[in-house]
């Protein structure tokens, strides 16, 4: 059971990772490479007086856990080095993600097939693709922000509450659960998000609508091939050798 | 000081190894995914930066 809910989980992850690779590089990063000529440092914080020697800028200056007087710090290179980290980063996040809607499908007993999968992968994309944007839509860089621990919280949150009003609505079914899931999912917007501060920022708001929305479809995808692909992997390496119960 | 011992039934082990196959995996996703899309760490970070945004996760 364990080894085959981890070889599901890595080859879902692994597919849904070269479909959501080539659209990320081909849909998001330019308008994120684009975005980061606009960027200009955070105040208070100690590159405020270095000028703009390099053309792109990935470490942020912003950063809160930035050292103000360490070595320039680690980053991929542009090109090809970065567009590979990218592409590894999207690996380890969609097989995260892949054992996660692999542990719920087991937890609650579901018979991983591509319809659960799919099933429960939409409820994944709308619990931390889509409801955590609709407080904090998906960012360039610099744009404005509110502090970054506050919009992590927020986000797991909102996240987490999604789920389990879904979790609710979805299995449990009774009119107390459908009514208790409604309130976690609407709870953390009438909380609101953490707001951004009142300023403009130099992207272009055409730049800043697009890629919101390219975001979110790309998001869709990932989450559309990691509930397929976890159910056909499931499905695949269980019918060598495996009883019907 | 008496210690007892109970023997689990086939049913409840098959539950069992079902609870905890999942929350293996429940554990070892969410570290994925604090790796990839929370972790300070600057090579984190930045190594993980445009994937980050592509995501939706919040970034710097």
């Amino acid at each position: 059971m364990i080894l085959r809910l981890l070889s599901a989980a890595l080859a879902a992850g692994f597919l849904a990772a070269i479909v959501a690779t080539g659209l990320e590089l081909s849909l998001t990063s330019p308008l994120i490479v684009a975005a980061e000529r606009y960027e200009t440092p955070a105040p208070g914080q100690a590159a405020q007086g270095t000028t703009r020697a390099l053309p792109i800028v990935l470490a942020h200056s912003g950063h809160d856990h930035a050292a103000p007087d360490a070595a320039p710090d680690w980053q991929p290179a542009p090109g090809f080095q970065r567009m590979a980290f990218t592409g590894l980063a999207t690996l380890v996040g969609g097989v995260g993600w892949a054992l996660i809607l692999g542990a719920v499908l087991i937890a609650l007993g579901r018979e991983p097939t591509l319809q659960t999968g799919l099933a429960f992968a939409l409820a994944g994309f709308a619990s931390v693709s889509l409801a955590p944007a609709l407080g904090l839509p998906p960012e360039l860089p610099g744009q404005e922000a509110a502090p970054i621990l506050a919009r992590q919280a927020w986000w797991v949150m909102t996240a987490a509450g999604t789920a389990m009003g879904l979790y609710l609505i979805g299995v449990r079914r009774s009119l107390i659960a459908i009514l208790g899931g409604l309130v976690l999912i609407v709870a953390p917007h009438v909380v609101g998000a953490p707001p951004p501060p009142d300023t403009t920022s130099a992207v272009p708001a055409a730049l800043a609508a697009q890629f919101a929305a390219r975001s979110l479809a790309v998001s869709a995808v990932f989450w559309t091939m990691i509930g397929l692909g976890f159910g056909w992997a499931w499905q695949s390496f269980g019918s060598a050798g495996r009883r019907h119960a | 000081m008496t210690t007892t011992t109970s023997s689990l039934a086939p049913v409840a082990v098959r539950a069992n190894e079902r609870l905890m196959a999942a929350a293996l995996a429940a554990f070892l996703g969410l570290g994925l995914i604090f790796m990839a899309g929370f972790s300070p760490a600057i090579a984190f970070h930045n190594a993980a930066h445009d994937f980050r945004h592509a995501q939706n996760f919040p970034c710097h």
